[in-house]
Parts: C-alpha cells; sequence; structure tokens
C-alpha cells in the first residue's frame, strides 16, 4: 500500500490536532485524538481501510496505556507513535506489534517537536507583555493563537507527512542511526526533563515547609510504591492535621 | 463566625453603592469557560505556560469590566500575564474564583493584584496534581483499558468512538461544573475569605497538600539511574543497585528535581534550567553515568 502525498498531508493534520495546545478540538480533544488508540482509527480512515487502522491503534496504544503529561512535560510523543505507527505499519503491511517496536523509538524523537514549540512560543509571550503595557487585550489574543499554532502546524504536519510520504524505510534507517547511544541520550534527557515541570510547580506552591512536605511525598511513593491516589488521600490528611494545628498557634500567638 | 461576616458585608455595602456596579452576567462567564476549554493551551510555553491562555479566556470579563478604563485594563492584563499553571479542567475553579474576585474588584472591593494571583499560585499546583491525576491519571487509564480490548478486534464503535465520547462528556462536565462552582463560591465567599480565617487555612492546606503529591508524581516520573559498574576484585560492583538503592531510593531522580528547584529558586529562567537539564542528560548520557 503506497501514501499519496494527499493522504501524508492529512496524517500530519491528524498528528497535529493531537498535539497538546492545537485547540481547535479543545484540550480534552487533544488528549482524545493524541492516544493512538483514536489516531490510528483516524489514520486508518485516511487510508481507506478504518477498521484495520483501529486495529494498529489498539496495539500502539498499549506501551503508553499509562502515560501522562503533566506540568509542561511531555514525557513521549503519543500521537507522533499513533499516526506514523499506523500508517507505516499499514503501508508496509507488517503485524501490529512490529508496528509498536517502530512507535515507540518515533515517541521518543517526538518529544524533540514538543521542545521545540514550548521554547518558540517563549517569544510570543514576551511580545504579549509589550501588549500589556499598553493595555492592548485584542493583540494578546492574536498572539496567543495565531503565531504559536502556525508555527506548531509547520512543525507537525511537515515532519510527520515527509516520513509518512517516504515510507517506513527512511524511518527505520533515521531509528536504526540512532540507536545505541543517541537513542540512550534520548532516553536519559526524557526522564530528566519531568523534573523541570515539577520544580516549576514546586516553586509556585512557595509555602512554608514545601521541600519538607514534598520530601515526604517522595519518599511514600518511592518506598510504598504505591499509586498517586493513596498518596493524594495520605496528602490531605497529612494537610488537614498540619493546617489545624499550624494556624491554631498561629492565632495563639497572635 | 456568622456575626463577623454580616459585619463585613455592612462594611462593603456602602463602598459598592458609591461605584456604578459592573455586574458580570452568566454570558460572559459561560463564554470564558469554552474560550479556556479550547484555547488554554495554545500558546503553552516554557516560561509562563498557561498565562496567556488566562488573558484569552478572561477576556469577555475584561471588556465588560474594564472596556471603559484603560488603566485598569493595563492593569489587569499585566496582572495576569504571571506564570499560571494548572489542570484546565479541575483547576477551572481557580479562574472561577478569579472571576468573581475581578468583578468584586472592578466594584470597588478591597482586592489587590496580589491577592489574586496568590489566591491563583497558591490553588494552581494543588489542583494541578489532584486534577491529572483524577484525569490523565485515572479516567484515561479506566476509558482505554475497557475500550481497548473492542478496538484491538477492529470494533471501531466500541473502541475508539466510545472512548472520545465517554472521555468528552465526563472531562467537560467536569470543568463546567468546576468553573461555575468556582465563580458561585468566588461571589458569595469572597468577603468571608477575604476578612475570615478560610484564606490563610486554604492557602495553608494548598501548601502543604501540594508538595507531598509532587513529590509523589517526581518519583513516578522523573527517571534517572546509573548504569555504572566498576570491578572490585571478583565481584562486580553495580553503583545503581550496590550503592544508590541501598542509600536512599530514587536518591539520582530526588537530586535532579532539587537541582531544577534550587535553579529556579536562584531566579533562573526554566529556559536556561531546561538547557542546563538537558545539557546534565546529554554528558552523563553520552559517558553512560546515568
Amino acid at each position: 500500500m503506497t501514501i499519496h502525498l494527499w493522504q501524508a498531508f492529512l496524517i500530519g493534520v491528524v498528528y497535529y490536532l493531537g498535539q497538546m495546545g492545537s485547540p481547535w478540538v479543545s484540550l480534552a480533544g487533544t488528549h482524545t485524538i493524541m492516544r493512538p488508540l483514536v489516531n490510528g482509527a483516524l489514520v486508518g480512515l485516511i487510508m481507506g481501510d478504518p477498521v484495520k487502522g483501529t486495529i494498529y491503534g489498539a496495539a500502539i496504544q498499549l506501551p503508553f496505556l499509562a502515560w501522562i503529561g503533566a506540568g509542561g512535560s511531555v514525557p513521549m510523543d503519543t500521537a507522533l507513535a499513533g499516526t506514523l505507527g499506523t500508517a507505516l505499519g499499514m503501508a508496509s503491511n507488517v503485524s501490529p506489534s512490529v508496528a509498536i517496536t517502530l512507535a515507540v523509538p518515533i515517541s521518543l524523537i517526538g518529544t524533540m517537536i514538543w521542545v521545540l514549540h514550548m521554547t518558540v512560543d517563549i517569544t510570543f509571550v514576551h511580545m504579549a507583555d509589550a501588549a500589556a503595557e499598553k493595555g492592548n487585550l485584542s493583540r494578546i489574543n492574536f498572539l496567543h493563537v495565531w503565531p504559536p499554532q502556525i508555527t506548531m502546524f509547520i512543525f507537525s504536519v511537515v515532519p510527520a507527512m515527509l516520513a509518512s510520504y517516504f515510507g517506513a524505510g527512511p524511518v527505520k534507517a533515521v531509528i536504526g542511526s540512532l540507536n545505541g547511544t543517541p537513542l540512550h541520550v534520548l532516553t536519559v534527557i526524557g526522564g530528566i526533563l519531568p523534573a523541570l515541570g515539577i520544580a516549576m510547580n514546586l516553586r509556585a506552591m512557595n509555602g512554608k515547609g514545601t521541600l519538607v512536605f514534598f520530601l515526604l511525598g517522595f519518599m511514600i511513593a518511592v518506598y510504598s510504591k504505591l499509586p498517586i491516589l493513596p498518596i493524594a488521600v495520605f496528602a490531605v490528611i497529612v494537610a488537614y492535621i498540619y493546617t489545624t494545628l499550624f494556624l491554631k498557634n498561629g492565632s495563639e500567638n497572635a | 463566625m456568622s456575626e463577623k461576616v454580616t459585619d463585613v458585608e455592612k462594611q462593603e455595602l456602602p463602598s459598592e453603592n458609591k461605584k456604578d456596579a459592573v455586574r458580570l452576567t452568566k454570558r460572559e462567564v459561560v463564554r470564558s469557560f469554552w474560550r479556556w476549554t479550547f484555547f488554554s493551551h495554545a500558546n503553552y510555553n516554557y516560561e509562563r505556560l498557561q498565562a496567556t491562555g488566562v488573558i484569552h479566556a478572561l477576556s469577555p470579563v475584561f471588556k465588560h469590566l474594564y472596556g471603559n478604563d484603560e488603566a485598569q485594563m493595563k492593569e489587569a492584563l499585566q496582572r495576569h500575564m504571571q506564570f499560571f499553571n494548572t489542570e484546565p479542567h479541575f483547576g477551572g475553579a481557580i479562574l472561577g474564583m478569579t472571576i468573581a474576585m475581578e468583578e468584586e474588584k472592578a466594584n470597588g472591593a478591597p482586592i489587590t493584584s496580589e491577592t489574586i494571583n496568590g489566591l491563583k499560585t497558591g490553588l494552581m499546583g494543588p489542583l494541578a496534581g489532584i486534577g491529572d491525576t483524577l484525569w490523565q491519571g485515572t479516567l484515561i487509564p479506566i476509558l482505554l483499558s475497557f475500550t481497548i480490548g473492542f478496538a484491538s478486534k477492529g470494533n471501531i464503535l466500541m473502541g475508539p468512538v466510545l472512548f472520545a465520547v465517554l472521555h468528552l462528556a465526563i472531562i467537560w462536565g467536569i470543568g463546567y461544573w468546576s468553573w461555575m462552582q468556582g465563580y458561585n463560591l468566588g461571589k458569595e465567599g469572597i468577603a468571608k475569605v477575604l476578612q475570615g480565617s478560610l484564606l490563610p487555612t486554604v492557602m495553608t492546606f494548598a501548601q502543604s497538600m501540594g508538595p507531598i503529591v509532587i513529590g509523589a508524581l517526581s518519583a513516578t516520573f522523573v527517571k534517572v539511574s546509573s548504569p555504572l559498574k566498576f570491578h572490585l576484585g571478583k565481584s562486580m560492583m553495580k553503583v545503581q543497585s550496590g550503592i544508590l538503592d541501598k542509600l536512599v531510593l530514587g536518591l539520582l531522580p530526588l537530586l535532579i528535581t532539587l537541582l531544577a528547584y534550587y535553579l529556579l529558586k536562584r531566579k533562573f529562567k526554566p529556559t536556561t534550567v531546561l538547557l542546563i537539564l538537558v545539557i546534565v542528560g546529554l554528558v552523563g548520557g553520552i559517558f553512560y553515568i546515568i
């Protein structure tokens, strides 16, 4: 099965719509389309076989079941993994499980697109600062939507379109050439970067004893291996006790 | 407690009557919600994350309240250009409250920019922690594991379509509820919150609960380990399992997170910190230290 240029372009558009931040389907919408389960079906539809696309998408979804992007970091680009994995898998007629091995390294490379657009967008924030000083609301609204979205459209559509048009061969070659140290470095960086989002969140809290509470949560999670939800319940209890005691002491002093 | 509140209301009424009341209608509040739901992350970036998204969302409110007052409009825009980042659906309550505070402020209540931003920053972390956990960490995996079985057999309707419909319905429902709840709470409670002990209580609660959840998130998301090993006579010593794990589990992720936190506290720009982290990963990765 060959992929025509218009199909490659549409696959690129599906990838763009599944990029966190593309506003046209809402944030929850991008979080729907970024799942390989969904974008696999859409790519299948573009390639004329939505059923097959759904099957590929479901397979590629598996390693990303518990994927989470929070605090400004996206550890893996599941939208690129799903769209390209399905397109290349269907085009080269490999089994869905082979498509998975293609999709996982793609998801790591895709995070570079995210880092690029998160960095470029900073320019528009500084332009918005200038507009805020002049009280120009409509200019901020323009800067918020159009420049970042046009940039992101190009950053997303072009690589996804080229990769699906030129097919699995070159993509495999690129991934093959990255194998070994480059892929290791990408994985290491992918593992470190969430620290920034977490640190920014922590910095924003800026309360008394922030680091002590942070350490408590970290240690509970590391040693108990409990999921986040029960830890959040513990956090509520600790916060309740602390707030009660802290404010009681505070009012006694006053 | 209740006596205090009525006192406050009595004090505030005259000052409100002095100014021409500018009241928001449900239309502006709901329009802001939809703008936020669609455009919150349109200009997402490493420096201030959702800052311009807040202004874009609250535009109908700003236009209504400050449309005829250039000075106040400038002040409002600069106020909200501050760093903001939360989970947009659960965290919508924060912006609902912000709208209520802006409305009170426009009507002469003694609310400063610092109070509004204090509330925003105080609540954004905890609500992001809770929201992302419930949404991306719980709801989505549950919906996915329910529909993926159908999808792997090629069932489009019970697979991707059902996932999309359930996901959007639940998350938009929560988002709308949270937004309106925040606005109503803000409207009723602002005087109470400002004068009474509720604000410090909420802030202290949020500032202690938030970091705990973030600590747990950090343990889950930051993944650093060392592949280093060296020979000690006959035996092989693995740095990660033989030394680091015996000291403190998760020592490297903890150190990396604390490094990022320390740098931010020293007023390094997030982009600079990002660069430093990438260099750490690059150097550590090339030499297989991490």
